[in-house]
């Protein structure tokens, strides 16, 4: 999920994407992944770290009413403008899933509420899936949910979206998630014994936790009244035969036909196709500015029903648009606000006008990469000594405190530690590399770098030290870019206090900035086997003062950021360890299995230091940093994943 | 004067076209590719090659251009890489809105700009002109953005009297419907464009009343107020349509910061919000948009030049 906001040329302070899985795997022994939390990790990170936001629903004052509107503000320059849920890449922003399809086409999976970043059942189209036959079968079957037009959500309508995601496979509009060798390309085939029923055969085992979260967590059930090719055709249903997503060609019409409808927003509603929902909401309005209006859904089988009448998501163009609605017209007309970041001293004030603010987080860590694979440094930036310094080098607790007012979590490694969850091991809450001016320096001067604390660019006087294997090294300087992105006060603070520590060690660090999109286009893995050019990799560290989030790849395995050629190892980091590791998060076979492998991946990640880890700053839908919500608006929840369930909010008198 | 006109609509075309040609190949350089920034940085080689070949940005850049002149001469803008919409659909629902609420200030700040400029030239070096001085410095020295925040913090969240958030409404219709969001975006846009127009005014009009010709139609008896109103103020007109002719292309994108400030979708912020994500058609679209007003701007003031002084012919 990409969004940016733009406030005087400042995008949003974390970048939210969607990511790309690779992985082997073995036979294993039958598993039920069944539960809230799969995963028992020994230790779990709550020892000692911060909690964000409440798990349970936010209080309110005043007596629960029926009916009413709610408003929220969107993210500035992340209006919600897609509404078919077989997305592509260019229309994976957040703002589309949690503010658009979501609301309306449940998921098969639903993940991340009420502050855990587990599955919910509840929330869920599926039963939780049983594997068998060594974790190479998936059954998964369906609740008894109906269509608003009537039809029940069957096994045809995932049918309907397998056949959509096989045939796009290889296009540009293939699901945004979608990896060459993973989902679908791990399934042999798909059985549809009855309506309710549908059978995965993987071409391998996979880890039964890791395949929920991460590849089921892919598919939404689409209904039958969409299998069409024009408005003029009959709305079929799910006994209607010969439809024309039972072929390549066909599913591949029927997308294009879908696809072109979803460009036409002026058509969003009302429609004879989107009106076909599932969800707790339907879309009543949306306007060529981004708002949009939607209304309960009143044939929603699941729960809980919707109690308000109205959820109305207003557009907003700047973080100084986000304040003028949280003053005016405040708490009565705009009830949830993501309060940006610079707003932070007037949250004070924004409470005395009936807000309660609260620091939520989304399930993501924040980092960012040396280039590894640099012709110059890269031989330095891949030593451990080096990576081990440079993060010495990061005052984790200095800049919590200073740059985000305590706003923010420690990062240590992969998994992220606020908020408490069971997948972040003891280990992990511990800071291997803790702020230490001496430490840095103890480093380098002993891996033969002289000039180290001198007020001197430390030059490497002994290469077989400094960058073992390259003789090129002898008589290096430590002085290279730091490319950061443009209006972000607290990366500009970041890198500044950065720049400052390191020269302290003799590491100059020449800051550059440039627009958000700059810096992440640069950012190009450089690593064995890559077709980057030599000039797109001269590139030596790369902030974007962003991280990563874990949707919808649920589970925080690393197949995406370490492993060799992933679309998110930008660093170029190659690790044979961290190879077999991180697969192993993949294929383990039960869940005591995979709790062992995510804890043997992730500490050995964090000691390993592939990319600096930074503060992960809290907040949660665009930039906010806070959450205000009414005091009057009760019930609101905390998604992990940035997912909206206005059908738990009520208002209050 | 048709001719005239014609030869300046042919040099216009031509303008604007270079504009277009420029921008587009300007944009080309930009560092970064153009998929990863639409994509995300999760994109994977094989999306980069498969975004650049459905959108043609894999053939050589001056082909791209030729797609591109060929799609315009259709009439078609190209389609948003971001926003899911064509950039024709972004510009016919921006471009109302805007030139209703820039438009609006303009003309306020014009109406208002030119008797108190006359005025002040009048009465200048007393009291009247002091004050009125002293306001336009004011005006003139404050950026807009702080003009901005200075009325919403007092008019808006203090006093509560105009809200702080311009109508959303998506036509202008729908936003006159509101014209109580419309004041505080209007009044900082005319005070701050008020006070440039004002000092031209003025010292164009005291530039006025020094020529003989008013002295002349003061000794032949004329009142005051024809003096002024008919002699001076035509003759003081003119720098003043040079600035409003060259004000239309802002009137386009100039309102950026109101944008922001009042949450107002205009293009100013299309323009801005295109360029940081790399969203090229739209980039382009408005560069040929602002290209046409500079021009269509330019043309109007001529022509109008033509109209307050009877010796300028063309």
């Amino acid at each position: 999920m990409n969004f940016l906001k733009v406030v005087g040329a400042e995008p949003l302070p974390r970048e939210h994407g969607w990511r790309r899985r690779t992985r082997v795997g073995s036979t294993l022994s039958a598993v039920v992944v069944a539960g809230a939390m799969v995963l028992t990790s020994t230790g779990a990170a709550s020892a000692g770290g911060p909690v964000y936001g409440p798990s349970t629903p936010l209080p309110a004052v005043g007596t629960k009413i029926q009916g009413g509107t709610v408003s929220v503000l969107e993210g500035p320059g992340a209006t919600p403008n897609y509404i078919f849920p077989f997305v592509n890449a260019q229309n994976c922003g957040f703002q589309n899933f949690g503010m658009m399809f979501d609301l309306m086409y449940r998921p098969l999976y639903w993940f991340g509420n009420n502050n855990s970043p587990t599955v919910d059942y509840s929330y869920s189209v599926g039963n939780a899936p049983v594997f068998s036959d060594g974790n190479k079968t998936v059954t998964v079957t369906l609740k008894n949910w109906k269509w608003s037009d009537g039809e029940p959500v069957v096994s045809r309508d995932v049918e309907f979206w397998m056949n959509i995601y096989f045939a796009e496979r290889g296009t540009s509009d293939v699901y945004c998630d979608y990896t060459p060798g993973y989902f679908p390309d791990n399934v042999a085939s798909v059985d549809y014994p009855n309506s309710s029923t549908v059978v995965f055969h993987l071409k391998q085992g996979y880890s039964p936790t890791w395949f929920l979260y991460n590849e089921l967590s892919q598919i939404v059930p689409i209904p039958m009244a969409w299998d069409r090719t024009s408005l003029s055709a009959p709305a079929p249903t799910p006994t209607t035969p010969n439809l024309p997503d039972l072929t390549k060609k066909g599913a591949q019409a029927v997308y294009s036909f879908l696809n072109g409808l979803a460009k036409n927003t002026a058509d969003y509603a009302p429609s004879p196709i989107w009106s076909v929902v599932d969800g707790p909401w339907t879309l009543q309005s949306y306007t060529s500015t981004g708002e949009a209006t939607f209304v309960p859904n009143p044939d929603y089988s699941g729960s809980p029903k919707p109690t308000i009448s109205k959820y109305v998501e207003l557009p907003v163009t700047g973080d100084e648009a986000i304040l003028d609605y949280a003053r005016t017209p405040g708490p009565s007309g705009v009830q949830v606000v993501n309060l940006p970041d610079e707003f932070l001293p007037q949250v004070s004030s924004l409470k005395g006008e009936g807000y309660q603010a609260t620091n939520f987080t989304t399930f993501s860590f924040a980092y960012f990469p040396l280039n590894l694979g640099n012709k110059i440094f890269g031989p330095v930036f891949r030593q451990l000594y080096f990576r081990q310094a440079f993060q010495h080098l990061v005052d984790q607790p200095g800049w919590i405190k200073k740059i985000f007012g305590g706003f923010a979590a420690p990062t240590y490694g992969p998994v992220p530690l606020a908020p408490a969850n069971g997948f972040a091991d003891s280990f992990e809450t511990q800071n291997p590399y803790v702020f230490s001016i001496s430490d840095a320096a103890s480093l380098l001067e002993s891996h033969g770098w002289k000039d180290v604390g001198s007020g001197e660019t430390a030059t490497c006087e002994n290469w077989r030290l400094c960058a073992p294997g390259d003789p090129a090294a002898q008589g290096l300087q430590l002085k290279f870019n730091l490319d950061y992105q443009s209006g972000a006060v607290t990366t500009y603070e970041e890198v500044s206090d950065l720049k400052s520590q390191a020269s302290k060690v003799g590491i100059n660090l020449e800051l550059t900035t440039h627009p958000f999109v700059t810096v992440i286009s640069n950012a190009i893995d450089c690593g064995p086997g890559s077709t980057a050019t030599a000039a797109q990799c001269k590139w030596t560290a790369q902030d974007w003062g962003a991280g990563w989030i874990y949707a919808p790849d649920y589970l925080p395995t690393g197949e995406s950021l370490f492993l060799p050629g992933a679309a998110a190892n930008f660093e170029g980091y190659v690790d044979p360890k961290a190879t077999a590791l991180t697969r192993a998060t993949l294929t383990a076979s039960s869940a005591s299995a995979e709790t062992a492998a995510l804890d043997a991946y992730q500490n050995y990640i964090e000691t390993q230091v592939p990319v600096v880890y930074i503060p992960t700053a809290t907040g949660d839908i665009g930039s906010g940093n806070i959450v205000l919500t009414s005091t009057h608006l009760g019930g609101f929840t905390n998604n992990l994943f940035s997912q909206l369930t206005p059908e738990t909010w009520y208002l209050t008198k | 004067m048709t001719g005239y006109i014609i030869r300046r609509l042919g040099q216009a075309i031509v303008v604007v076209l270079g504009v277009t040609m420029i921008a587009f190949f300007l944009e080309h350089l930009l560092p970064g590719g153009i998929a990863r920034a639409i994509i995300g940085s999760r994109a994977t080689p094989q999306q980069i090659a498969l975004f650049n070949k459905a959108n043609g940005l894999d053939s050589p850049v001056w082909y791209q251009y030729w797609v591109f002149l060929g799609h315009l001469v259709h009439g078609n803008l190209g389609f948003s890489y971001k926003q899911n919409r064509s950039v024709n659909s972004i510009i016919a629902n921006d471009l109302p809105r805007d030139l209703m609420l820039v438009g609006t200030s303009l003309v306020l700040a014009v109406l208002i700009a030119v008797p108190v400029g006359v005025v002040q030239a009048v009465k200048r070096n007393r009291g009247w002109d002091y004050a009125g001085t002293a306001v336009s410095f004011v005006l003139y020295s404050m950026p807009s953005y702080a003009l901005g925040l200075i009325l919403i913090g007092l008019v808006a969240i203090k006093f509560r009297i105009f809200p702080a958030i311009a109508p959303q409404g998506a036509s202008v219709g729908a936003m006159l419907a509101h014209p109580s969001g419309l004041v505080l975006p209007i009044a900082t846009l005319t005070l701050v464009t008020y006070a440039l127009f004002s000092r031209y005014m003025r010292s164009a009009a005291i530039d006025s009343l020094a020529q003989d010709y008013i002295r002349t139609a003061r000794a032949k008896g004329l009142s005051e107020k024809l003096v002024l109103w008919r002699h001076v103020l035509r003759n003081s007109l003119v720098p003043v349509t040079t600035l409003v002719g060259l004000s239309l292309p802002a009137v386009l994108t100039a309102g950026l910061v109101i944008e922001q400030l009042f949450n107002f979708q205009g293009l100013g912020l299309e323009y801005f919000t295109a360029a940081t994500t790399y969203d090229f058609p739209v980039m382009v679209g408005i560069t040929l948009l602002v290209g046409l007003a500079t021009v269509v701007g330019n043309l109007l003031a001529d022509l109008t030049y033509a109209i307050l002084d009877p010796r300028v012919r063309y």
